[in-house]
C-alpha cells in the first residue's frame, strides 16, 4: 500500500503553527492529534466546522489517521448542509466553538488541547488512495456536486505548487493566509503547502488591511501571504505598510495586471497567481506581471477533445474537463479566454447559473426568475443580479428564502421585481436581452434617487 | 420613507453603504438600529472589507479586527457611525 506522510520534514520542536504570537510545536500538534484520534466516533465522514486554522488541521489530521473523510460544504446555508448530511448520513461534526449541524453528533476539537506531551510521536503515514476530503461545488442539477480528493492528490498538488514557487523543505518561511481553509484553494495553500514542506503557518485569517499588516508582523521573517485580489486591492488602496514578504500568492479570481504591478512595487515583493478548480485542485501558476501565460504544474497535462480541453495528472483518477475557454501555448502553458457561460465565480466561490436559477424558481410564489452575471466592471468582486416575477412577494421575502438555499455570496445585488422576463418567441432568455433590461432598470433607479 | 430620528452622519454613511455595496435600497430605509450583517441587511465579510475601504477613504478611519469594539462597531448603522465619529481623521 502506497502511503504519504501527514507532515513534511519538521523538527519535533520546530514550529508548525503560530497563534497569538506563540509557536505551536510539531510535537504538540502530534500529541493533540493522537488524543483527538481516540475521541472520534466510529463514523465514515466528518464535517469540520472549525474556524481556527490550526484546530481545523488537528481535526483533519485526526480524521485522516482514523481513515475518515472530511466533507467541505460550499457554505453554511442550512439547506445545503442538510442536503449533504442526507447524502452522507454516517457523519458527525467537528467544532471549535460554533454550533454544529442540526441532527449530527458534535465533537469539540478543544477537548484534545493540553494533551500530555510526554513520549515520542511518530508522524502518521496516510494511504495515498484514501479519500481525504470531499469538496462540494454547486452542480447544474441543483444538488451540491461532490469532488473527492485522495490524500495522494492533495500531497502531490501541494508539493508541485511549492516546488514551482521555489519552496524547499529546509527554509524557514511562514505562511499567512486571508483565505478560508474550508475552501479547496485555502486548504491547499494555507495548510497543505506549508505542512508538506515542514513550514509554519499562521492560524488566523486576517480580513482588513490593518489585520494583514499586524498578522504578518506577528510572525518572524520570512513570510508568504496567501490571499485574493480583493485583499490585495484593499492593501494597495490603503497603502498599508506590510512587513517584508517573500511573495504574495493570489487566487480565487483573476488579478488585474496593474494591481499586481502596484503590489509588487509597494510591498517590494513578487506576486504569483494560482489557477485551479474544484475538480482538479491547483493546476497552473503565473507571475502576474510577466504576462497572461499560465504554466502548468509538473505532472499535469492538457489534451484537446472535440469541443474542450481535458486535464490529466497521474494523481487524478480520470481526465477532468477544463472549465474555462483556453488556448494552448506549447504543451505546458495556456492563455485563459473566459468562462463557460454557465459557471460563475464570485470571490472564489464557483457556482452554476443553472443551479441558482433552479433554486430561485423553486421558491414558493416565484413565477419566473433568472440570475445574471453583469458586465464586469473594475471591481475585483462583481455580484450577481436577478430578475424575478413574483406577484405578491417582496424582494426582501425572496432574498430571505434564497438565503436558506444558496451560498450568501451568490445572493443577487440587486434583485429586481419585474412584471415579466424578456423571453423571446421560443421562450429563451438571451444574455443580451437581460443586460438591456439591467440597463433600463438602472436608469430608473437613478431617476428615483 | 425618510426617518426623522436619523442623525446627519447616519444619513451620510447609509448613502455610502448603499453606493459602495450596490444595494438596491433607498439609504433612508436602513434603520439605524437594524443589524448590518447576517439576518439584517445581510452583508458578508466581502462587504465588510469593501465597506472598511470606503470608510477609510472617506473618514480616514482604519477598521481592524483586533479592535475590542469591532463587533459592536459593525452591529448597526448607528454603532458604526459612533465609531466613525470617535476615530475619524478627516
Amino acid at each position: 500500500m502506497s502511503t504519504a506522510a501527514l507532515l513534511g520534514p519538521y523538527h519535533p520542536d520546530g514550529t508548525l503553527a503560530w497563534t497569538n504570537g506563540s509557536p505551536i510545536t510539531c510535537h504538540r500538534f502530534l500529541s493533540e492529534v493522537a488524543t483527538l484520534v481516540d475521541r472520534l466516533p466510529e463514523k465514515s465522514t466528518v464535517i469540520n466546522l472549525a474556524e481556527d486554522r490550526y484546530r481545523f488541521f488537528v481535526g483533519l489530521a485526526a480524521a485522516l489517521v482514523r481513515g475518515q473523510t472530511t466533507l467541505l460544504p460550499p457554505g453554511r446555508a442550512p439547506k445545503v448542509l442538510t442536503q449533504i448530511v442526507e447524502d452522507y448520513d454516517d457523519s458527525y461534526c467537528l467544532i471549535d466553538g460554533q454550533a454544529g449541524v442540526a441532527g449530527l453528533p458534535s465533537v469539540h476539537i478543544l477537548s484534545a488541547y493540553g494533551s500530555s506531551e510526554e513520549g515520542q510521536h511518530v508522524v502518521p503515514q496516510i494511504p495515498t488512495n484514501h479519500t481525504a476530503v470531499v469538496a462540494f461545488t454547486s452542480g447544474s442539477t441543483g444538488t451540491p456536486r461532490p469532488n473527492p480528493k485522495t490524500w495522494g492528490s492533495l500531497v502531490a498538488v501541494a508539493r508541485h505548487t511549492g516546488a514551482r514557487l521555489g519552496l524547499t523543505p529546509t527554509e524557514n518561511v511562514t505562511v499567512v493566509a486571508t483565505v478560508p481553509h474550508q475552501h479547496m484553494f485555502g486548504l491547499e495553500t494555507s495548510l497543505l503547502l506549508p505542512t508538506q514542506f515542514g513550514l509554519p503557518f499562521h492560524t488566523g485569517r486576517p480580513l482588513y488591511p490593518e489585520d494583514v499588516r499586524s498578522t504578518l508582523g506577528s510572525v518572524p521573517p520570512r513570510r508568504i501571504l496567501v490571499t485574493t485580489p480583493l485583499h490585495i486591492k484593499a492593501c494597495v488602496t490603503e497603502r498599508t505598510r506590510l512587513p517584508g514578504i517573500e511573495f504574495i500568492l493570489s487566487a480565487t479570481a483573476p488579478l488585474p495586471m496593474a494591481l499586481a504591478q502596484q503590489a509588487e512595487t509597494l510591498f517590494d515583493t513578487k506576486v504569483y497567481e494560482v489557477y485551479g478548480f474544484a475538480e482538479a485542485g491547483s493546476v497552473a501558476t503565473r507571475r502576474t506581471v510577466a504576462g497572461d501565460i499560465w504554466q502548468l504544474l509538473d505532472r499535469v497535462s492538457l489534451s484537446k477533445e472535440s469541443d474542450h480541453y481535458s486535464l490529466r495528472a497521474d494523481y487524478l483518477p480520470e481526465p477532468v474537463p477544463f472549465p474555462d475557454h483556453i488556448s494552448l501555448k506549447g504543451s505546458r502553458a495556456f492563455v485563459l479566454h473566459g468562462r463557460n457561460a454557465d459557471l460563475v465565480n464570485i470571490a472564489g466561490h464557483r457556482g452554476s447559473l443553472g443551479d441558482l436559477n433552479q433554486k430561485l424558481n423553486e421558491i414558493e410564489g416565484v413565477r419566473d426568475g433568472v440570475f445574471l452575471f453583469p458586465e464586469k466592471d473594475e471591481d475585483p468582486v462583481t455580484r450577481l443580479m436577478a430578475f424575478v416575477v413574483a406577484p405578491g412577494k417582496s424582494a426582501d421575502q425572496i432574498l430571505g428564502d434564497l438565503r436558506t438555499v444558496i451560498d450568501p455570496v451568490f445572493l443577487p445585488r440587486p434583485l429586481y421585481l419585474v412584471p415579466n422576463l424578456p423571453r423571446n418567441e421560443t421562450g429563451k432568455l438571451t444574455r443580451e436581452s437581460l443586460l438591456e433590461l439591467a440597463r433600463q432598470l438602472r436608469c430608473e433607479d437613478h431617476r428615483d434617487i | 420613507m425618510a426617518l426623522t430620528d436619523a442623525l446627519p452622519i447616519e444619513t451620510e454613511v447609509a448613502k455610502l453603504i448603499v453606493q459602495t455595496l450596490n444595494l438596491k435600497i433607498d439609504p433612508a430605509q436602513i434603520q439605524p438600529e437594524q443589524p448590518l450583517f447576517g439576518e439584517g441587511l445581510g452583508l458578508d465579510s466581502i462587504d465588510a472589507l469593501e465597506l472598511s475601504l470606503a470608510i477609510s477613504q472617506s473618514y480616514g478611519y482604519q477598521i481592524r479586527s483586533d479592535d475590542p469594539e469591532i463587533v459592536a462597531t459593525f452591529a448597526s448603522l448607528r454603532s458604526l457611525c459612533k465609531s466613525i465619529e470617535k476615530n475619524r481623521t478627516k
